[in-house]
């Protein structure tokens, strides 16, 4: 840690920074205090980046257990006057919404950063939610960096902004910012950040009916204070061709903004448009957007997402009485997935009538085989699913949540035919269950369990309903990268968090059929799904097994054997059809266990025990 | 700093989950920033890392966006040959492919699902699109310098020493040595040399 640049590093160094990494450096740069989070892609590099520098001891970090409590504990230290920053992905905002909206009424005079990361393409989420509605909907200025230089200049700027209005801030990227590289430019870090010291002042900060009508007010307030100061921001930039005056002009913000300047580059236009890029987003700069506009018979919106930029603009058109045309979303820049160079390119030169210099696409070579995400060779999930598809088969539905074993939904394993959002397999299943009087079969991962599970368990025992509950423990956060959660084993917790016993909170929260087994133990796994498939009520089976990444990377467990084929044939065929391990191939006709990928779960020889046996390593 | 267009340079990689596709795309990034030219890098983590494809991308001298479209790339490197062929429509009409040729046949091909393609259609394919196509056993290397995932330096070694890209092997050498772990140094300065003497074969 003492030697990591992005903590030691100096005002004059330049660094190759993830996006991600970049905001942490911004952060430090504005003094942040508390760090709050819930990790999910592609928010998560912020808080482990965070947790790799925590022992400079300049800011306390917590993993909490879901968005709106990371929102609530960042929100409470900002009251307290500490300079607070919460991350999470977009979805997560939408579990920590209760808080932001009347934060924003109370105010956060130490100040707050709000770090949602959206996901356009869907590349790691269930969907591509645009939350530059929230900062509209709340009232959160909102900055969108397009770089990574920018991504550490606006967080900053955002903690200064936050702490000036004593208002939160959103700091809104997408996946592609929050994952690119680049080389960002570092400043000084403050000797040390001073708190605002808190004053009893209910009539402020107990939003009872009176004060909260006043707040709304006040809020309204330091939105134009915020849209003054983005008046004058940097991070809105005017591009006017040398020597031209084109009256064809382009908007962008986001990371449009960068596809909008390589294809004007790419397709040679530069000198055709004027260019207005906007990174501070929100309040909307109307004074900038006004005079960029007067010099305008035509202007393009470019955006990522919805049309929000799009319809502001022209609303103002409207309110102003200008006469510009406003194109945007159309059937080639649409509402769907994410721009390229390309697109951007093909959508300049319909707007310029030009011709269009990019080739035209050649299809994907067709009937490739498909190399889709799966469940890692020796992933305990697998080992469950199996025993669930031997105990049930096709007659319970299978009820899914947000982790790795999602990935449950693929042939051959098929036990995922329904998911929501975070801790829905409970809640939808049961509901589920209540309608169609069907069994329901669900599965939740530990530190989804903690998320957002425990409350929809204890509605399913307060309620009376009739499901089947497998909670998945592997010990840690997979999908994201192994954060800590509270299931976690104490020793990798170490100081900084405590354990807690999953066991105990199910028997806490009134669960009486309830069984914990080892994931990869075979027949004790399906014993217990026996068990619990004629009965009634609310089941939990708990099958734990560490993550094997987990296991491997960061518990240091020696692998001593693996899986070897013992004998060709119809067994051995089965096995591969049922179980489909990523670590069987075949050996011309032959199958076979790659040793580079077996990681000795041994699962497949208990589900067939004369096909493979054990090889020491 | 504003770079002129002939510099300009747009590289797509293309590997599968656990290979240390990243990895190669982070080193070639901090080669070109030694040898002065900017870098942009964009990556993709999360669920696309769960033993599927994993592409990335580095865009060289001055180019903004992170992320590339088919017909955009100058250069693919492909460090497993399905995934070249899966990601050959992101090359350009004449552009730089350097691609392993030591298959990983994901599970549908073990599953009896699908054929894998024969190395002379992933071969034929690429001579469609490509002005320049070198294909190389990087597992084998791999395993010859020292660990299997160096076998991604190989490539990046070769298709630097072929002059690919608008800087030297010397800039990847000084890359290896700044930004790789002590441990993970030998075998990749050994894979450096491999790849060297594979492009001069």
């Amino acid at each position: 840690m003492e030697t990591d640049p992005l903590f030691a590093g100096g005002k004059g160094e330049r660094h190759l920074l993830l996006g991600n990494e970049a905001i942490v450096r911004g952060a430090i740069e504005a003094g942040v205090q508390v760090v709050t989070c819930y990790p999910g892609t592609p928010s998560s590099e912020v808080p482990d980046t965070f947790a790799r520098l925590r022992r400079c001891g300049r800011f306390s970090l917590e993993y909490s257990v879901n968005e709106k409590v990371a929102f609530e504990v960042a929100a409470g230290a900002a009251l307290g006057g500490a300079a607070s920053l919460v991350t999470m992905k977009h979805v997560g905002l939408n579990v920590a919404a209760d808080p932001m909206f009347t934060a924003a009424y109370i105010g956060t005079p130490g100040g707050l950063v709000v770090l949602t990361a959206d996901d356009p393409g869907c590349h790691s989420s269930q969907n591509e939610q645009d939350n530059r509605n929230y900062a509209r909907a709340a009232g959160l200025p909102c900055l969108e960096p397009a770089s990574a230089l920018e991504a550490k200049e606006m967080t900053r700027a955002a903690f200064l902004l936050s702490r000036r209005l004593q208002q939160p801030v959103m700091l809104r990227t997408t996946t592609r910012v929050s994952h690119m590289r680049g080389v960002v430019d570092f400043d000084d870090i403050p000797s040390a950040t001073t708190s605002v010291p808190f004053n009893r002042e209910p009539g402020r900060f107990v939003p009872v009916p009176a004060v909260a009508l006043r707040r709304h007010k006040a809020l309204v307030q330091n939105m134009e204070k915020a849209r003054d100061a983005f008046e004058e921001s940097p991070f809105i930039q005017e591009r006017i061709p040398q020597g031209k005056s084109p009256k064809l002009g382009v908007i962008a913000s986001g990371v449009a903004r960068n596809y909008l300047a390589d294809a004007l580059v790419a397709g040679d236009i530069e000198d055709s448009v004027r260019i207005l890029e906007l990174g501070a987003t929100w309040p909307l700069p109307e004074k900038r957007i006004r005079s960029f506009l007067a010099s305008c018979d035509r202007v393009l919106v470019l955006e990522e997402g919805d049309p929000i930029l799009e319809r502001d603009v022209r609303a103002l058109c409207q309110r102003e009485g200008l006469p510009v045309s406003v194109e945007g979303k159309d059937e080639g820049v649409t509402v769907f997935g994410e721009y390229s160079t390309s697109l951007v390119l093909r959508r300049l030169a319909a707007f310029l009538n030009v011709p269009c210099p990019v080739e035209a696409p050649r299809p994907p070579i067709p009937d490739l085989p498909g190399r889709p995400p799966n469940l890692c060779p020796g992933c305990s999930h697998r080992a469950v699913y199996l025993a669930a598809r031997r105990v049930f088969g096709d007659e319970p539905v299978y009820s899914s949540d947000i982790g790795c074993y999602t990935l449950g939904l693929l042939p051959p394993l098929r036990t995922a035919d329904f998911l929501v959002c975070m801790g829905s397999s409970i809640t939808a299943g049961c509901g589920f269950a209540k309608a169609s009087n069907r069994p329901v079969v669900a599965f939740i991962g530990d530190s989804t369990f903690f998320h957002s599970g425990m409350t929809g368990l204890a509605n399913a025992v307060f309620n009376r309903h009739n499901i089947i509950l497998v909670i998945l423990d592997n010990g840690t956060t997979a999908m994201t990268g192994h954060q800590p959660n509270p299931g976690m084993d104490q020793n990798m917790l170490g100081d900084a968090a405590v354990h807690l016993d999953i066991e105990a909170v199910v028997k806490g929260l009134g669960v009486t059929q309830l069984r914990k087994v080892k994931a990869y133990n075979l027949k004790a796994v399906t014993e217990a799904l026996e068990a619990f498939k004629n009965a009634e009520g609310v089941r939990v089976l708990i099958a734990t097994e560490p993550c094997v990444l987990y296991a491997r990377r960061t518990l240091k467990k020696r692998q001593a054997a693996m899986a070897v084929v013992a004998k060709q044939g119809a067994e051995a065929d089965a096995c591969l059809k049922e179980l489909a391990c990523p670590a069987f191939c075949r050996d011309g006709e032959n199958l076979a266990v790659d040793a580079t990928l077996c990681s000795g779960c041994m699962v497949c020889l208990q589900a067939a025990p004369t096909a493979f046996k054990t090889q020491a390593l | 700093m504003q770079q002129s267009k002939q510099q300009r340079q747009r590289i797509y990689f293309t590997g599968v989950g656990g290979q240390g596709t990243l990895t190669a795309t982070d080193l070639l990034a901090q080669a070109a920033i030694i040898a002065g030219i900017d870098a942009v890098a964009g990556e993709v983590h999360g669920m696309a890392q769960r033993g599927g494809v994993v592409e990335s991308f580095l865009l060289l001298g001055g180019w903004r966006s992170p992320r590339l479209d088919h017909g955009e790339a100058d250069v693919l490197l492909g460090f497993e040959p399905l995934e070249t062929l899966r990601g050959l429509p992101y090359l350009r009409s004449g552009g730089i492919v350097f691609s392993s040729s030591d298959p990983l046949p994901p599970l549908a091909v073990s599953l009896g699902q699908v054929p894998y393609p024969t190395t002379q259609a992933v071969e034929d394919a690429a001579k469609k699109v490509a002005g320049q196509i070198r294909f190389i056993p990087c597992r084998t290397l791999g395993l010859e310098a020292g660990a299997l995932p160096s076998g991604n330096t190989v490539l990046l070694a070769a298709a630097c020493a072929a002059h690919a890209f608008p800087f030297e092997v010397d800039a990847l050498e000084a890359a290896i040595k700044t930004r790789l772990p002590q441990k993970l140094q030998a075998s990749n300065l050994k894979a450096l040399e491999l790849g060297k003497a594979f492009a001069a074969s």
